[in-house]
């Protein structure tokens, strides 16, 4: 079930409702959220369902285990247990297969044929986000930063369809204790909730799905074909598209979350107007940038261990967020260059007598220049099939200038403008505007919405294409 | 003495980040509901397409059943307006048009449609004379016509006259989805392709068609009245590319995961095949079916390339392609449109 769908949206107006007359009653409220979200994502395939049943009394179980234990070296084998049943679960449906062809290629280039039979291995749609939601619980509960919820509570947050299936990565800690305590009915943010929804709605099914099929999906299916305008533009359009289909996403993830009175943490704040690939690590998908750094950068040894511990540990864990978002080399390589600049920054900064420069303006918009030449370049990595179509893509940004370039048109370039346009809009516009919003009447607000709504529907294109972290 | 009475105080209304309201969860409902009841009539005519355009099933009957008299109840009271004008102003007025004539060219007199001709001259294209090649079908187009693409990057005497067309869930037996016998007529007349390469029949193993003649029935898929609609579906694509002269690839349907679906796709593939035969020389048909069958003769997602590297093939669903499967589609193509023109691009 896509959220921009009319099957969504009859969804949501029997759940909206039915989920505030249920929200003073937690004992009712907690088994309808679940069944509801078990609904939801019965949508793609209900035979997903046992997978997530499974996640969900999997880590419940070995969570209350870890916590009823004080001896710490069974607390350490029930958490790696846990681990090991998540990360397994993610290993097998995500990367059997490219764990089997990489193998079995590698083997065969010493002349060794190995027996492992790589077979078609469905991917369920949101393993990614639920799997880690689980760790997080389950590792929070170890640290003893946390206490394990009860069955119903746990159920409702791993399985709260808002977040299901793309994010954003919702930590025990910011969920839970609300799932815990009824919301109160009387006090909803309603104009931010609106608010995210139409701007989600309208960057996912006007400007994202506008680029891919007018651009971006020509360029990088057949690089060689377009001239090396048609490539730059076309990797620039996809790192709007990206942004504006995951940003779109979750916009609405948190919109709808606060519309049943809960409130989600931010996921995107401006990357493209980030001055550093660090700073733009602490805007992009800022929930897993979170979870990275707690669940894997820290375990690892964080900064704690010197320099060049703290290198190894940026580029192990940029490697394996590279691969989180796909089964693939080209991914790997995409979380490669994003921690060899990491590194980079972190060296540079770390030179004996460096001193931080003072930021003027021009300053400023050189660094946020770079910064995005940066993510385009990763980006080529991140949406080509294979390491000859980047290298296709890079090849023809240099070889092909002064060819016709029919692909760059005015729209293309405006959804472009609007979507990195839109990063650098003062933060006190939304804000007025949501304000001015929820001082309307009722009627009028719904008119308001009803008018986003056509625009929306008008503008973009027949169907809905699938959200790029889906498959994620 | 009484007590005064106290006065019960409302609580103060919240406000948040910005000077924003907070508002009560019963006005969330309310303008959600309004919104959406508001949206449903503003964009009834889209809605309208949507639903029709559905596949078979009880999900379509309703869909119809529900935005047919909200469409009607938009038009009543003017509020489809809007809609409309903002669809011309984009000069997209046609999006909530269903279009489902089926437009089979006339046999020209003389014409021998139905049995193969001579063999056509073997026509010569250079980078001053470029062969217009057309790609198009539905989803499964779209790897090997990128991979075609690809191939025919460096050659500098093929020109693509357009993007690959692949529309997803089209086909001949829904042309309210997408009409292609319209399109097909369209840039047989506008773009003059020479070669056309085309991949149909993917979304049409289902039995329900629409755009019938007038009076004419199909009693379901492989039916005798099915298979001859979708035959004179075929033959209309068929003529309506050569016609103009252009020489026809069509990719055939390749086996599947789902062993019902290969049967019904193999189905297709008949009909195909022996419409093609008839107009051997100007369409060609390629067989698809063992290229990605694995070492049992069935389904196989991995399979070993020409290098004997085992490479993946299709792509989860079972049934679309994965690239190294467009590629060595691409390189069958290829070779019979080198078979029936000389194509002479100096390196």
């Amino acid at each position: 079930m896509l959220f921009p769908t009319a099957t969504f949206a009859l969804f949501f107006v029997v759940v909206l409702p039915l989920s505030w007359l249920l929200m003073p009653r937690g004992e009712r409220w907690r088994p309808f959220a679940v069944a509801a979200s078990f609904v939801f994502y019965a949508g793609w395939d209900w035979r997903f369902c046992f997978l997530l049943a499974f996640s969900i009394v999997w880590n419940q179980v070995f969570a209350l285990a870890i916590h009823g234990r004080a001896d710490p070296r069974s607390r350490k084998w029930l958490l790696a247990l846990a681990l090991a049943g998540n990360l397994g679960l993610l290993g097998y449906f995500k990367y059997y297969g490219f764990f089997v062809t990489s193998t079995n290629n590698l083997f065969a280039l010493a002349g060794i044929d190995l027996p492992l039979e790589a077979r078609s291995v469905v991917l369920p749609v949101g393993i990614s986000f639920f799997t880690f939601m689980g760790i997080s619980y389950v590792v929070d509960v170890y640290r003893g930063d946390f206490r394990p919820a009860g069955f119903g509570t746990f159920a409702a947050y791993l399985s709260f369809f808002p977040h299901l299936v793309a994010g954003p990565i919702v930590r025990p800690g910011e969920l839970i204790p609300q799932l815990q305590t009824p919301r109160d009915p009387r006090y909803v943010d309603t104009s931010r909730a609106f608010f995210l929804i139409g701007t989600g709605l309208f960057m996912k099914v006007v400007v994202a799905n506008f680029l891919a099929s007018s651009i971006v999906d020509e360029v990088f299916g057949a690089p060689s074909q377009h001239s090396s305008l048609e490539v730059l533009v076309g990797v620039y359009a996809y790192a709007v598209q990206i942004y504006a289909d995951f940003f779109g996403y979750t916009n609405m993830a948190i919109g709808i979350a606060l519309l049943l009175g809960f409130t989600f943490p931010q996921n995107f704040d401006a990357p493209y107007a980030a001055v550093s690939i660090t700073d733009f690590w602490r805007r992009w998908h800022m929930t897993l940038s979170r979870w990275l750094r707690d669940y894997l950068y820290i375990p690892l040894g964080g900064n704690r261990g010197g320099r060049l511990l703290t290198y190894r540990n940026l580029m192990l864990t940029m490697l394996i967020g590279g691969l989180w978002h796909g089964a693939g080399w080209t991914f790997v390589v995409w979380g490669g260059i994003h921690g060899a600049a990491l590194v980079a920054e972190r060296w540079w900064r770390g030179r004996p007598g460096y001193v931080e420069r003072r930021p003027t303006r021009a300053r400023r918009a050189w660094h946020r220049f770079a910064t995005f030449q940066v993510v385009c370049f990763a980006w080529i990595f991140f949406r080509a099939d294979s390491f000859s179509d980047a290298w296709d893509v890079l090849v023809r940004l240099f070889t092909a200038w002064g060819e016709p370039s029919p692909l760059v048109t005015g729209g293309v370039l405006a959804a472009i403008a609007v979507g990195i346009g839109s990063q650098y809009l003062p933060r006190s516009l939304p804000l007025a505007l949501m304000a001015r919003f929820s001082r309307l009447p009722v009627p009028a607000q719904a008119a308001l919405l009803s008018l986003a709504l056509l625009v929306t529907h008008a503008l973009g294109p027949e169907g809905v294409a699938p959200f790029i972290y889906f498959q994620f | 003495m009484d007590e005064p009475r106290r006065r019960r105080r409302r609580p103060r209304r919240r406000t948040a980040e910005g000077g924003r309201r907070l508002h009560s969860a019963g006005s969330a409902v309310a303008v959600s509901l309004g919104a959406l009841g508001l949206a449903l009539l503003l964009n009834a005519p889209g809605l309208h397409k949507s639903a029709t355009i559905q596949p078979e099933g009880w999900k379509r009957d309703v869909a119809l059943a529900v935005t047919g008299p909200l469409a009607d109840v938009s038009s009543t009271l003017l509020l489809d307006r809007p809609r409309r004008a903002l669809k011309a102003a984009l000069g997209r007025s046609d999006d909530d048009r269903v279009d489902t004539e089926v437009a089979a060219p006339e046999p020209e007199p003389g014409e021998p449609v139905s049995s193969p001709g001579p063999a056509p001259k073997r026509e010569r294209f250079t980078p001053k004379r470029k062969l217009r090649l057309w790609v198009a079908g539905d989803s499964l187009v779209v790897v090997p016509g990128e991979s075609l693409l690809r191939a025919v990057a460096g050659n500098r005497a093929v020109a693509p006259v357009e993007k690959i067309e692949g529309r997803i869930a089209s086909g001949l037996e829904r042309p309210d989805v997408f009409n292609w016998f319209t399109r097909v007529r369209e840039v047989a007349r506008t773009l003059r392709p020479h070669a056309a390469v085309v991949m149909f029949g993917g979304n049409d193993d289902h039995g329900f068609m629409t755009g019938l003649p007038e009076g004419r029935e199909v009693d379901g898929f492989g039916t005798p009245s099915w298979t001859a609609e979708y035959r004179r579906r075929v033959a209309a694509i068929m003529d309506g590319v050569t016609r103009s002269g252009a020489f026809l690839v069509w990719i055939g349907l390749p086996i599947t995961s789902d062993p019902e679906q290969t049967r019904r796709y193999d189905a297709i593939n008949a009909i195909v095949q022996s419409e093609a035969e008839k107009r051997r020389g100007r369409v060609a048909y390629l067989d698809t079916y063992f290229f990605f069958a694995g070492e049992d003769g069935g389904y196989a997602q991995y399979v070993e390339n020409a290098a004997g590297k085992l490479v993946k093939m299709r792509a989860d669903d079972g049934v679309h392609f994965e690239r190294a499967a467009g590629d060595l589609i691409a390189e069958k193509v290829l070779a019979l449109l080198e078979e029936r023109y000389r194509i002479v691009s100096p390196s």
